[in-house]
This record gives C-alpha cells, sequence and structure tokens, in this order.
C-alpha cells in the first residue's frame, strides 16, 4: 500500500472521527445554565444599583480646590502663606537688613555676613587667616 | 421564556439587548452559545469536564459585563467569546503544567477490543486522548476548526494569530492525529486495511 493511500485513509479515518465527536458535544448542565443566569442576574442588579445611585454633590471648598489645580495646589498655596506669616513676624536679621537698609536708600557697603548671619564666622576664621 | 433559541436574531444584538436590561435575551445567548463554549473548553482542557464548566461559566460572565459597552458591528460575540475562553484554557492548563503534571491521565495500551463492540463513544473518547497528546495552540486550532467548524480567518482572530499560522497549525495537528489513532485503527472499528 503506498503512502498516498495510507494519508487517504487516515484522512478519512480522522473525518469520521470529527464527525463523531460534534454528534456527541458536551450538552451543559440545567445547574450549569442556572449558573450562567444567576451571573446575568447579579450584572444587571449591579448595573441598576450603580445607575440609581445618587452622584455626589461637591462642596464650595472643594469646587475651589478643583479650580485652582486640586489638593497638591492648595498644599502649596498653604504653604506659600504659611511662609508669608513666618517672615512677617519673625523678622530674620538678613530680611531687615534688605528692608531696613538696602531698600531705604544707604549707600553703605553690605558683607555676607549682614545677609547670612550663620556665616559670621567663617568670614572672621578666613581674615584671620588673610592676617 | 425557556431555554430556546431564536436564529432570526443575531448574537450581536441579543447582547446589545442585555446591556439594555432584557433578560429574555441573555436567556437566548446562553441557549445559543453555552453549549459551544463549554465543548470547546472541555476539548481544550483535555476532557477535564468541571474545570470546563468553570471557565464556560466565567467566559459567560465576562460576556454580560462587557454588554453595555457592545456596539454592533464591531466584532462578533463568538469570537470575542471563545478568545475569552481559550485565554481561560490556557491560563488553567498552565497552573496545571505546574502542580499536577503526573495526574494526566496516559493514554490507553493499544489493547484490542472486539470490532463489533466499538460504538462512536470509543471513538470520541480515544479522540479526545488524541488531542490530549497535542500541543495546546494545535489543539485549539484542529478543536476550532474541525469540531466547532470555524472558518479558518475567524480562528485567525480567535487564536490572534495570521490564517497561515492557522492553517499550518492545523495541518500539523491533524498529522499527528492520524499517526496516534492509525495505531488504533482496528480497535476502533475501520479495519487493517
Amino acid at each position: 500500500m503506498g503512502r498516498s493511500d495510507e494519508t487517504d485513509r487516515n484522512a478519512v479515518m480522522l473525518e469520521d472521527v470529527f464527525s463523531a465527536a460534534r454528534d456527541e458535544a458536551p450538552v451543559p448542565s440545567q445547574a450549569l445554565l442556572g449558573r450562567i443566569m444567576a451571573d446575568a442576574d447579579d450584572v444587571t442588579r449591579a448595573r441598576d444599583a450603580a445607575r440609581a445611585a445618587p452622584v455626589r454633590r461637591r462642596g464650595a471648598f472643594a469646587a475651589i480646590a478643583a479650580a485652582i489645580g486640586g489638593w497638591p495646589a492648595v498644599a502649596g498655596m498653604a504653604t506659600a502663606a504659611g511662609a508669608g506669616v513666618w517672615i512677617g513676624v519673625a523678622q530674620p536679621p538678613a530680611l531687615s537688613t534688605l528692608t531696613g537698609t538696602m531698600l531705604t536708600g544707604t549707600t553703605a557697603q553690605y558683607q555676607l555676613e549682614e545677609f547670612a548671619p550663620g556665616y559670621a564666622a567663617l568670614v572672621s576664621f578666613e581674615e584671620e587667616l588673610a592676617e | 421564556m425557556a431555554f430556546d433559541d431564536a436564529q432570526a436574531v443575531s448574537d450581536e444584538a441579543l447582547l446589545v439587548a442585555f446591556g439594555n436590561g432584557d433578560r429574555e435575551a441573555a436567556q437566548r445567548l446562553t441557549a445559543r452559545l453555552a453549549p459551544r463554549v463549554l465543548g470547546f473548553a472541555v476539548r481544550s482542557l483535555g476532557g477535564d469536564r468541571a474545570e470546563a464548566e468553570d471557565v464556560t461559566q466565567e467566559a459567560m460572565l465576562r460576556l454580560w459585563k462587557i454588554a453595555p459597552e457592545w456596539r454592533q458591528g464591531e466584532a462578533k460575540v463568538t469570537t470575542w467569546l471563545f478568545r475569552v475562553t481559550a485565554n481561560l484554557c490556557t491560563d488553567r492548563l498552565r497552573k496545571r503544567r505546574g502542580v499536577d503534571l503526573d495526574s494526566v491521565p496516559e493514554p490507553e495500551d493499544h489493547a484490542p477490543a472486539a470490532v463489533d463492540g466499538m460504538i462512536a463513544a470509543d471513538r470520541v473518547q480515544a479522540l479526545d486522548r488524541a488531542l490530549g497528546e497535542l500541543p495546546e495552540r494545535q489543539r485549539q486550532a484542529v478543536v476550532l476548526r474541525h469540531l466547532e467548524g470555524m472558518a479558518n480567518p475567524e480562528i485567525a482572530e480567535v487564536m490572534e494569530i495570521s490564517v497561515e499560522a492557522v492553517e499550518s497549525l492545523t495541518a500539523r495537528g491533524k498529522r499527528t492525529l492520524a499517526r496516534i489513532l492509525s495505531g488504533r485503527r482496528e480497535g476502533l472499528g475501520y479495519g487493517s486495511q
């Protein structure tokens, strides 16, 4: 028997087996069909509930926050406002030098430590070394 | 309404109707699609009926969930559903490979059986066992083509590969099936010649 005969016989056998398998396809049980429909009902109920839920209204403050860029923007503004109050109350030396002398028209030469008092010790040390 | 079927209405129209709250549409879709999904899942999973039922339920659940977003004309429901089913089966097979490889039933010996006693169920059983020996993608392609009767272009969409790849997978799958089953030709009642 030739190879093509063998191939033909196998093709016929396969088609026959496929046909038998198509005729004996698994049938879903009533229990499975029931579970599938129960899922469909659950999905419908959940969808209806989502549609029926009232839309939450946004408060006035939340609306303003949203208008200026959301809560991160509000946090930034609050930090800036806090820093402003602190500067006004504490009046750091560098700032009082700036506002009390530079901006009032004196012609004096300013030293580093006037704006940054923390560097005063460093400046003195450098001067000692220079001597 | 019973689980009947009205072929006049397309799957897509029924799914849109269910998305709009029509329960009867879901019943008709279930009656129409669940048997096909189950058949595909059973054979993709090597005959594990319980696992195939779980896959069928999960695939149908995903169909219900996507219903409100479904637009007619964009895709075929069967193509989408079989793709979901194929992916679910693949996931299960991967998990199974990791845990209970040894529990996969070995193919039976080619024990001689009386030809007269052979019935179609034996041939189907032999086919299921032979399908179980195919690589997963070959098995899916063969089942979709020869048991589900899908055309190659639709199988290509389901499996997300080219039509040429589908042709190659089914051809190789059939060659392997023929080789496996030819050893049992007599036992399956086809004679030795």
